[in-house]
């Protein structure tokens, strides 16, 4: 049994417990270190007993993925709190780990700059939560997501050494983009110790317009109308039935985010309002566009037997939605939907734990056929039971585990949790 | 030398027209947009397919033969010099685009595609590709993506990765795997994203499938006229602060200017420290006032003069002082040798002193015109090829530059790569713990290290015929 307190000090170890289970699997310890140098001397004695390590924040984002193989230490990085370096004039922010991004974006907002990435629950998300699960949210449509954004990550790897990739330049192609690599691994390939992003101006005015539909289809069509007109959205989210918590009836609808400064926004307005008219469709003005952009943003998080996330071309998301839902009707059950317009991702709302299984069997052959994906991005353990929750990763599987074994030999990050069971 | 069995299998492979092998015709491929540095390979392959691409690797594999990619040549840090790899293998037959899907915003264009024709073809739809290097009319799509391009509208548009959603990748062993596609968010590691960039060390990159944006409803481009860079980077911070994304805030200093003024007489005071050029881009509303707003950061940072384009023809003209400012250079020295370097964009006033001290100190001349927006330096070092002294002189003037940029925070390249040319300054910005995890990386994709070596990482350097350049780097 190792001695994690005389490594990290008393105070900061604890046996693991129910809350601290990751789909289940309970860690023995759960190992807080408050220093980079201290999560190197963790990973160290982990990879020479050979434990299983997961890397957390403050947990928030642990029911994605397969259940871990192993857990022995839960590493949680959230004593790794400080905003390293913010230059606002060079639009860049250095940050630790453990940093939520609610307290990120409160000390980039005093320079009415963003990170504009928007996931749920900011308050427990971590800068390297966000990372190694590639979180995002509605603003994803037009402002890209974390692999768009990330500019430089240093990584403790699996021999504890600290290794950097990027940098702190906005624009920079020396040497191979290794921070790609951790994006969205789930931790897979070393624990993420600090990140270095772009940052934006925010824009001082945020609205949305939410586009009453009939039907899902006629809400994506509606949305890629929306996407080419000058409306030029912020964000555009596509609701089916039961989709939008507050939405105009028990219908589907288009909603766009509009953002910018006074003029402009009002002018896109007058632009959707016009697609509106020209389709037949009652549009509903939100003046806070932010509050609604939130409360869709949580629909990934929302209480759910699991979330399903499905990707597919832009033009196919009304046909994937009327595909999830008639499946589960034929099954007696019941999906919401909800998907972003631009990007062609679905995320379905199950509260059967019975009905995840059968449901992704059912669908997922068709969208992988067709290109698609369909992930079962966060569940219930009871509803992973028996499930493939990442599905086919493509022909690239053989370099994945290649790059698993080459970064992670030992098998000490996060064992079976990602794509492949790496 | 190669074995004319080898050869003869390759040509198998291609066509009689395919090889290219006699002296003469290889000294074309001795070297690319990086002039300083020559090295000719033994044969050049030039496939039409990626079936052929895949096919070639084969038969290199079989004999555990290195290789280098090529595409157009247009590469400015000599990412397709032959070192160690008797054999090039050239996309510019792979030249198809093949499929356009205008709904989706997505393209499907082979490797040897020129990156202007991407954008010709889906103009008509109102979409565009975003990433326009300088090269954009010469440059090929497996070029940029090997180099991860930038140009003039990365500031608000991103560079080639944030654009490439698929590759078709034609490993050293002649596997062609197939990685992301017109699907986001596939599950897994992120290869393109690693693939991009990766300066053809991981194999031959043969299709790709490309993200459109839409065409800018609307365009408002200033030219700002300034005492001094420094009050020129002033302005450039203040458009910074005052939450204006540009399309592009472009800077060009004094010799610059008076190059630029000297060939195409467009009115540019020869006096000026700097000159901005700055495009603000987007729906028409609220273009004026982003507009209004950059004037008067630009009047608090004391400019002497602005200027409004007020129709496309104007925009053009002003746009050209930018893109053939390198062309003018052409006046003002036989030779010269382009830089890339990056700073944080508040450091930009530094790197300009520093390389105004750096020429002092080597006698040279050095012209400056840079991405500003993004502290992205193209410093332009004019020298005489047949002054033997002065070429050494540029050098060692380039070195400290870039020693400087990284010692600023900032990176020794933004757009160009690392290639040949930057392989003994990588320790300046990585440790050997970074270096090694890269170096794992590519093993992951090329075990055999055969696919364009020697290349970024400081191994031991093979030897190359370094000689005074013959023609000059076009950017």
């Amino acid at each position: 049994m190792t001695d994690w307190a005389a490594l990290v000090g008393p105070a900061w170890v604890a046996s693991g417990g129910a809350a601290d289970a990751v789909d289940g699997v309970v860690p023995a310890s759960v190992v807080r270190p408050g220093s980079l140098a201290e999560v190197q001397t963790v990973v160290r004695a982990v990879a020479e007993h050979r434990h299983a390590l997961v890397a957390s924040g403050r947990g928030a984002h642990l029911d994605m993925g397969a259940p871990p193989a192993r857990l022995d230490v839960l590493l949680r990085l959230d004593r790794l709190t400080r905003v390293v370096d913010h230059q606002a004039a060079d639009m860049t922010v250095t940050v630790e780990a453990g940093c939520p991004l609610a307290a990120l974006g409160a000390a980039l907002g005093s320079a009415g700059q963003w990170l504009s990435l928007d996931p749920p629950r900011p308050e427990e998300t971590t800068v390297g939560g966000l990372v190694a699960a590639n979180l995002s949210g509605p603003l994803r449509a037009s402002q890209g997501g974390v692999r768009d954004l990330l500019i430089g990550l240093r990584v403790v790897n699996a021999d504890g050494a600290v290794v950097a990739g990027g940098g702190r330049v906005v624009k920079n192609v020396a040497g191979y983009d290794l921070p790609k690599l951790h994006v969205g691994a789930l931790g897979s390939v070393g624990v993420i110790v600090e990140a270095t992003f772009k940052v934006r101006p925010r824009p001082p005015v945020e609205e949305a317009v939410v586009v009453a539909c009939r039907t899902a289809r006629e809400a994506a069509e509606t949305a890629l109308v929306l996407r080419d007109s000058d409306a030029a959205p912020l964000w555009l989210q596509v609701a089916g039935a039961g989709g939008l918590p507050e939405g105009p009836g028990e219908g589907a609808a288009a909603v766009v985010g509009l953002g910018g400064i006074a003029e402009e926004v009002a002018d896109a307005r007058a632009c959707v309002e016009r697609v509106g008219a020209s389709l037949g469709l009652r549009t509903l003005f939100v003046t806070d566009g932010a509050a609604l952009r939130a409360r869709l943003g949580a629909f990934a998080v929302e209480p759910a037997a699991a979330v399903l996330r499905a990707a597919t071309l832009p033009s196919e998301v009304g046909s994937v939605m009327e595909r999830l839902a008639a499946t589960a009707r034929e099954r007696q059950t019941v999906v919401r939907c909800l998907a972003d317009a631009a990007t062609g991702v679905v995320r379905a709302a199950l509260t059967e734990v019975l009905a995840v299984g059968p449901l992704v069997k059912t669908v997922r052959p068709d969208l992988e056929r067709h290109g698609g994906t369909l992930v079962v991005e966060r569940a219930v353990p009871d509803a992973k039971v028996g499930v493939d929750v990442w599905g086919d990763p493509g022909p690239g599987l053989r370099l994945m585990r290649g790059l698993k074994a080459a970064f992670d030999p030992g098998g000490i990050f996060s064992p079976g949790r990602y794509v492949g069971s790496l | 030398m190669l074995p004319a069995s080898l050869v003869a299998r390759l040509r198998a492979v291609v066509g009689a027209d395919g090889i290219v092998d006699r002296p003469e015709a290889l000294l074309v491929y001795e070297c690319d947009g990086y002039t300083l540095e020559r090295a000719a390979p033994e044969v050049v392959v030039l496939p039409r397919t990626p079936a052929e691409v895949s096919a070639v690797l084969r038969v290199l594999a079989a004999d555990h033969v290195s290789f280098v990619p090529r595409g157009a040549g247009t590469g400015l840090s000599g990412g397709t010099l032959p070192i160690g790899a008797p054999v090039m293998i050239g996309t510019s037959r792979l030249g198809r685009i093949e499929t356009i899907d205008v709904r989706n915003h997505r393209i499907v264009a082979q490797a040897g595609v020129v990156n202007q024709w991407v954008t010709n073809a889906v103009r008509a739809h109102g979409l565009c590709y975003a990433p326009d290097p300088s090269s954009q009319p010469a440059c090929s799509i497996g070029g940029n993506i090997a180099e991860n391009s930038g140009g003039p509208h990365t500031l608000k548009y991103g560079v080639t990765t944030n654009h490439v959603l698929g590759v078709e990748l034609a490993l050293p062993s002649g596997e062609l795997v197939t990685l992301g596609g017109a699907v986001e968010d596939r599950p897994g590691y992120d290869l393109v994203g690693l693939v991009v960039g990766a300066e053809g060390t991981f194999g031959i990159v043969t299709r790709a499938t490309l993200r459109l944006v839409r065409v800018p409803a609307a365009h408002r481009t200033l030219l700002a006229v300034f005492d001094s860079v420094d009050a020129a980077s002033e302005a450039v911070s203040g458009i910074i602060a005052a939450g204006i994304v540009p399309a592009a805030l472009e800077m060009m200093d004094r010799l610059i200017v008076q190059a630029v003024e000297a060939a195409f007489k467009v009115g540019l005071p020869t006096d000026a420290g700097a000159v901005l050029l700055i495009e603000i881009d987007g729906p028409a509303a609220g273009l004026d006032a982003h507009a209004a707003r950059a004037t008067a950061v630009c009047r608090t940072a004391g400019v002497r003069e602005i200027r409004i384009a007020r129709d496309e023809a104007e925009r053009a003209a002003l746009w050209k002082c930018r893109k053939r400012a390198f062309g003018a250079v052409g006046r003002l020295a036989p030779n010269y040798c382009t830089q890339d370097g990056v700073v944080p964009r508040t450091r930009v006033p530094e790197i300009v002193r520093h390389i105004a001290a750096v020429a002092a100190r080597h006698r040279l001349r050095i012209a400056n015109v840079f991405h500003a927006g993004d502290g992205n330096i193209h410093p332009i070092l004019l020298f005489d090829e047949r002054d033997r002294d002065e070429v050494a002189r540029v050098r060692a003037a380039g070195r400290e530059i870039l020693e400087t940029c990284v010692a600023l925070g900032g990176s020794l390249t933004g757009e160009h790569g690392i290639g040949v040319e930057k392989v003994a300054e990588m320790p300046l910005l990585f440790g050997p713990d970074d270096l090694v995890a890269m170096t794992r990386l590519r093993a992951v994709f090329d075990p055999e290290g055969r696919a364009n070596p020697h290349k970024i990482f400081p191994d031991a350097k093979v030897c190359v015929e370094t000689r005074v350049p013959r023609r000059q780097a076009a950017v």
